[in-house]
């Protein structure tokens, strides 16, 4: 069948025409491979028609299947499933899809799922399928807890996964994996096509196979080939030898920003994290005020409508400016914005250039991005962007594999609903990336931990789950149903509560984390306010306007991405350059080195700038202790890891304790006595032998698998986060993830959910292929090691930039009576 | 295992061990409190695996220590259960059953919501808010010790599962149970492996063990 020659085609093209537009190449290209039936991949940036790509397919599709009758034709079940990773796009997808149904009058009805739906369109939802349902990830869990979910799926043709690249390498894209093979294996005699929608990433390849599953060698890869032109400058300070040499804000370049946002229409500012954003937000207006009005603030705190008004006074252009965090990395377009300023790093290429992207709609748009550094050393990283920009160089994205908790929540997700067999199961889930490699006695073991707890005391034991019924595998028991149901959503960590003012009113989300710190009468900014803390009740905490000019910004954990490799290896080029910029007299050629020559020059003068294939070291002596910095440019993870090595390294040479501290330039041991590294074995200590042995081995394994176990036993169901309402009822079952964790790794060393953690450390956590890589490269340089009289501009924001670890050879008690000595000596 | 530390209070001695209980000599009593007994069989009838062994350790610990001090008198000092009953708590009823002469005193704490005839069945003697013997009292939760006892009377409490933050230089710091002797009143470590620890204030002039690993080392 030629798409061309289609009824489907017709109509669709013709609206088009009416609209005075084209479909582009890319979107035929899918278009053909839908109607064929086909699963695959979908490689489009965003605003380029990349939705219509798959859903002008869909409704191609279904008019060639019903060309006389397709405008009237009702109630024809789920057609068209499309999983999206924030549910605040759901709107805007569901906008423009019912506009093109609307037009042309067909009778299609577009439904939206996700943690806003109410009972009563859930109900309605359940009765009569809408054909297009628009979802998120947990929500789509949630649909197979449903009774009866099965039938749902008896009618659909296609799911779409709108924004693949941002949810593979998570927990959520996993979650898509696992529902996805359940889809696959109801619908085995009447299969669906799975499309994804993915901007570049490094491994589009992989991508792919991850979405059909190894079940599909016939799949395909469409490709839009749209290229935009990217203009990249750099917000210098007035004079370099005083812009700090360390900080995360970079608040004293606001009066270079000001001019900026009044010379575009519409301005995004990203700011790495909704702290910094809040400061930066009022900074803005303390600047300018008559920005009061025209500018806006969007986090992922921030109360929904409030959101969503900022999101649609962004497409009407009544915004001069917002102020964001990754909360709009994501969704479609808004039109308007003419200008994106990122301030502080954006960590990885592909991210950089995603932001760049959201300004310059128009067709022949250059994207302007402005790069404003946080601290003067940053300024390389925007020449290091600028140059991976133009050679295309994009981070993969890599899929997680055999993660239990999320395979436990699925299991118990299907015991809710109608039950499971395991046969089945084991198939439809071998047969996921994530878990191809899954043994049938760890799926055994995971099977006899929902349904008998693992090992437990003969006979007084009561563990109640899951049941074996005829083999069926059901949970029977309502209050356990309800209380899992309660715990799907929450595979996104940290718990949060609810901000709510005395009188009324909500104003967002903020870490339990957070608040616990605080006391009564404490001061803090949410949203732009101001905010007194009063109490906390029923997992909201109370407030009240403050006027106090004082507060504390919430530190929030989330969103500290590392630096990306491709990042790292583009930096330390750069350093080279500016390394032959200062010792041979060399003219750079980009202007963020010349104008960082002060800092380079005293760099050189007190210690060194590497070259390419060397790492530097800096032995530094001051009345905190003995400091060595080391900077291998590979990103905050991988540098905690080598941090913990290499201590763990040194301490077997003699007895010693560390704490350490680390950015994404380098990191730091500081130590009460002299630290033992020099030429003759420095080597050695950076050599990749018995790399796996030794990172167990390093004491640290084990703190950092515990802040890995926090997720994972909220995802497992063994912690309970108070939920509204729920916690009351759930009384005497609190219990902290660190002592979950303890009593684990004590009596059941071998749970398969404690295993995680520690996997999870090593690949994720330790990142150990590219510490591996590392390693290596270190070997085949140059090491040079230094003793600079004092701080130098490169240690110093990793000596304030402090993330601090303890790693010790000592034996616990000697260490705890050396630490009171020194405490009495003060 | 260490010797036990003599500590004494009032002219009287009190023994404390670093399995997390004190043995008040002149009145051969063993001290404990907060063993949460049955937590694991709660939170495993929830659906929440949490391994059992963390219990019969727990319980172990409690009939060795009793035994080792060669104790008359079990003092516990609130939380001797978790929650409501579960057939986990068999295992303690049945030790019970086994040492009849050994008299258990329960100052009831929050968690201790069992019917009366369960006590009364496992013969536990149970006092509401404060028992009183000699110059010294027992009171479950700290707060109430305050407000409730009388001038010269030396108080016991729990609740808070104590620990303490022990800072050195190059910023590292790690975190004990311990035990905490104030001027006028002492928290008890929880005796329950399965429990977490809240951090204290300790004032200058206050008597502060922390429980490292085996050993019990007096940092103040």
């Amino acid at each position: 069948m030629k798409l061309q020659d289609t009824k489907g085609y017709s109509v669709i093209t013709s609206w088009l025409h009416a609209k005075e537009r084209q479909p582009f190449l890319f979107q035929e290209q899918a278009w053909e491979q839908i109607i064929a039936r086909r699963s695959g991949l979908v490689n489009a940036p965003t605003g380029c028609g990349k939705t219509f790509s798959v859903f002008l397919g869909a409704l191609i599709d279904f008019i060639n299947l019903h060309p006389s009758n397709y405008r009237s034709k009702t109630k024809n079940g789920l057609q068209l499933l499309w999983i999206t990773p924030l549910r605040a796009l759901a709107k805007d997808i569901g906008r423009a899809m019912d506009e093109v149904i609307t037009d042309l009058e067909m009778s299609w009805k577009i439904g939206i799922r996700n943690g806003d739906t109410t009972t009563s369109e859930r109900q309605k939802q359940k009765r009569q399928m809408p054909e297009i349902l628009i979802i998120t990830p947990e929500s789509l869990q949630l649909l197979l807890a449903q009774k009866g979910y099965e039938d749902l799926f008896q009618t659909l043709r296609i799911v779409a996964v709108d924004e693949w690249h941002e949810l593979l390498g998570s927990k959520r894209g996993v979650q898509v994996e696992l529902a996805l093979s359940r889809i696959r294996g109801i619908k085995k005699e009447n299969p669906c096509s799975i499309i994804g929608i993915s901007a570049t990433i490094g491994n589009l390849d992989e991508a792919k196979e991850v979405l059909t599953g190894s079940v599909d060698p016939q799949a395909f890869t469409v490709r839009a080939d749209i290229r935009k032109q990217i203009d990249i400058e750099s917000v210098f300070p007035d004079e370099i030898e005083k812009y700090p040499w360390a900080g995360h804000l970079g608040l004293s370049l606001v009066s270079k920003v000001i001019p900026i946002i009044l010379g575009s229409t519409t301005t995004l500012i990203f700011i790495n994290t909704r702290g910094m954003s809040e400061r930066w937000y009022q900074a803005l207006l303390d600047e300018c005020p008559e920005l009061s009005g025209v500018i806006a603030l969007h986090h992922g705190s921030i109360e929904q409508a409030l959101r969503l008004w900022v999101e649609d006074s962004l497409h009407t252009g009544k915004l001069k400016a917002v102020v964001c965090t990754a909360s709009l990395d994501l969704g479609v377009d808004f039109r308007p914005v003419e200008t994106v300023i990122q301030v502080g790093s954006p960590k990885g290429v592909a991210r950089f250039l995603q932001r760049a992207g959201r300004s310059g709609h128009q067709p022949d748009a250059v994207s302007k991005i402005y790069f404003l550094p946080t601290h003067s050393l940053e300024l390389v990283e925007a020449a290091a962007l600028k140059a991976a920009a133009i050679e295309g160089v994009i981070e993969s994205r890599v899929p997680m594999i055999l993660c239990f908790d999320v395979l436990v929540q699925y299991l118990c997700t299907l015991a809710v609903s109608d039950g499971f067999y395991p046969d089945i199961i084991y198939n439809e889930i071998r047969n996921t990336y994530c878990y191809q490699e899954i043994t049938p006695d760890e799926f055994q073991e995971l099977l006899s931990f929902i349904t008998s707890g693992g090992t437990a005391l003969q006979q007084y034991d009561e563990y109640k789950k899951v049941e074996i019924i005829n083999g069926l595998y059901k949970i029977t028991s309502r209050r356990i149903a309800m209380r899992h149901r309660m715990h799907i959503g929450t595979i996104v960590s940290d718990a949060m509560l609810k901000v709510k003012f005395f009188s009324g009113g909500y104003i967002g989300v903020i870490e339990e984390y957070f608040i616990s710190k605080l006391n009564p009468g404490d001061v803090f900014t949410l949203a732009g306010r101001n905010l007194e803390f009063v109490v906390i009740k029923d997992m909201t905490v109370l407030v009240r306007k403050s006027s106090s000019k004082k507060s504390i910004v919430p530190s929030w954990n989330g969103g500290r991405m590392p630096l990306s490799a491709n990042l790292g290896f583009m930096l330390r080029r750069k350093l080279n350059d500016a390394c032959e910029m200062i010792t041979a007299n060399t003219a750079a050629t980009d202007l963020e080195l010349k104008v960082l020559s002060p800092l380079f020059t005293l760099q050189e003068e007190l210690s060194h700038i590497p070259r390419a294939d060397e790492l530097l070291i800096e032995h530094i002596e001051t009345k905190d202790g003995f400091h060595l910095f080391v900077y291998p440019f590979e990103g905050r993870l991988v540098h905690e890891a080598m941090a913990a090595l290499l201590a763990f390294r040194i301490s077997r040479i003699t007895p010693i304790t560390f704490s350490f501290a680390m950015n994404d330039y380098g990191f730091e041991l500081l130590s009460d006595q002299p630290i033992p590294v020099d030429d003759t074995n420095v080597y050695d200590l950076f050599s990749d032998e018995n790399l796996l042995d030794d990172i167990r081995r390093s004491l640290n394994a084990g703190e950092m698998a515990k802040r890995k176990f926090r997720d994972i036993s909220v995802i497992g169901g063994l912690i309970f986060q108070g939920l509204p309402g729920e916690h009351k009822k759930a009384r005497h079952l609190q219990s902290s993830a660190s002592l979950i964790f303890k009593v684990f790794s004590e009596y059941e060393p071998n749970n398969l959910l404690l295993k995680q953690a520690y996997h999870e450390v090593m690949e994720q956590q330790m990142e150990e292929v590219r510490l591996r890589n590392m390693l290596r490269r270190i070997q085949q340089g140059r090491i040079a090691i230094q003793f600079p009289k004092r701080l130098t501009p490169f240690c110093f924001p990793i000596k304030v930039d402090s993330i601090r670890e303890n790693i010790s050879s000592e034996k616990l008690e000697d260490r705890v009576k050396r630490m009171q000595l020194q405490l009495e000596k003060k | 295992m260490e010797a036990p530390l003599p500590h004494i209070i009032h002219g009287q001695t009190f023994w404390l061990s670093a399995e997390r209980v004190l043995y008040w000599e002149e009145q051969k009593a063993l001290i404990v409190s907060d063993l949460h007994f049955g937590k694991t069989g709660h939170f495993r009838k929830a659906g929440i695996a949490v391994p059992q062994h963390i219990y019969k350790q727990d319980l172990q610990r409690l009939f060795h220590q009793v035994q080792h001090f060669k104790a008359v008198k079990l003092i516990v000092v609130g939380d001797l259960f978790h929650s409501k009953d579960n057939k986990e708590l068999l295992l303690f009823t049945r030790w019970r059953k086994d040492h009849p002469l050994l008299e258990i005193q329960l100052i009831k704490g929050n968690h201790d919501i069992l019917k009366n005839e369960w006590y009364e069945q496992s013969s536990i003697t149970t006092v509401r808010n404060e028992l009183v013997i000699g110059g010294f009292s027992f009171i479950h939760d700290p707060e109430e010790a305050i407000s409730c006892s009388s001038e010269s009377q030396y108080c016991f409490s729990g609740h808070l599962h104590p620990g303490i933050t022990i800072k050195g230089l190059g910023k590292q710091s790690l975190r004990f149970p311990c035990f905490h002797f104030g001027e006028k009143l002492a928290v008890l470590p929880a005796f329950s492996l399965f429990t977490g620890i809240s951090q204290i204030e300790s004032r200058p002039g206050d008597n502060v063990f922390a429980i490292v690993e085996n050993k019990l080392l007096k940092l103040q």
